[in-house]
């Protein structure tokens, strides 16, 4: 038949797929527990314009350019657009979320540490993209 | 005239070499091994509940995962790199050790 061995190609092979599975499953099971929103995580609804980032709070508090979050409390991010595409991100926190128009898109995220952090548009949304930024304030629970 | 072929493949199938048969041992082996890794992973997975008060950090999670897969990557990559050098140096035409092929030593081969 193929006139060598082939043993040490099936062993290739078989690490191959192994390691592949064990990449799929690491991964999968990451993006599920990160999926996975909290119940008594706080809406915020977050809606990016050209060229600003609105927050609204469950109290019907509106915030536009800067976001007051509270330390070690589950927050949930309802994200949207009016316009094009954006996209929400606190690269601090690792949240990264596309703000399409006629979609809410979900992230949620706790904050663990008091501070100012930046906010910004990681979507190339027109001219002034570059300066759709805010700034996320974690404050010490009350 | 076809069943003589059938009967001749039939014959080499039952004559398995050793080497065969290792490689047969060896590929339910990874089987095995695969259904090892995959069972405790769902396990964990749907064992992942509601603990209330206690959250996930995504970045530590994030992160963590991005380091471990790079491990995973670097090493497949000095692997596959290494095996390729390796074998460019130990099959170029000025090893010592090199042998001709059957074709080249035919003059099959020649220019």
């Amino acid at each position: 038949m193929s006139g060598h061995s082939t043993w040490p190609e099936w062993v290739y092979i078989g690490v191959v797929v192994a390691l592949l599975v064990w990449v799929g499953a690491e991964s999968w099971n990451v993006e599920r527990l990160i999926d996975h929103v909290p119940a008594d995580a706080e809406v915020i609804k977050v809606t990016g314009q050209q060229w600003f980032w609105t927050f609204e709070h469950p109290d019907g508090t509106k915030e536009i350019g800067e976001l007051h979050l509270q330390k070690g409390k589950p927050y949930k991010f309802e994200i949207t657009s009016k316009d094009v595409i954006h996209s929400f991100n606190i690269p601090d926190y690792v949240v990264l979320q596309d703000a399409v128009p006629g979609r809410i898109n979900i992230v949620w995220f706790v904050p663990k540490d008091t501070g100012e952090f930046p906010i910004q548009c990681r979507e190339y949304c027109g001219l002034i993209h570059y300066n759709m930024r805010g700034t996320l304030y974690v404050e010490d629970t009350a | 005239m076809l069943k003589l072929k059938i009967l001749k493949t039939l014959k080499y199938n039952l004559k398995a070499t050793t080497e065969q048969l290792v490689m047969r041992k060896i590929f339910g082996l990874l089987c095995i091994l695969t259904i090892l890794l995959v069972i405790p992973t769902v396990q964990y997975v749907l064992a992942a509940g509601d603990a209330p008060g206690e959250y996930i950090d995504r970045r530590v999670e994030i992160w963590n995962l991005f380091f471990r897969l790079m491990t995973v990557a670097f090493v497949i990559g000095a692997v596959v790199s290494g095996t390729l050098i390796w074998l460019v140096w130990r099959f170029r035409e000025s090893n010592p050790k090199a042998k001709p092929t059957k074709y080249e030593e035919a003059g099959e081969w020649q220019k």
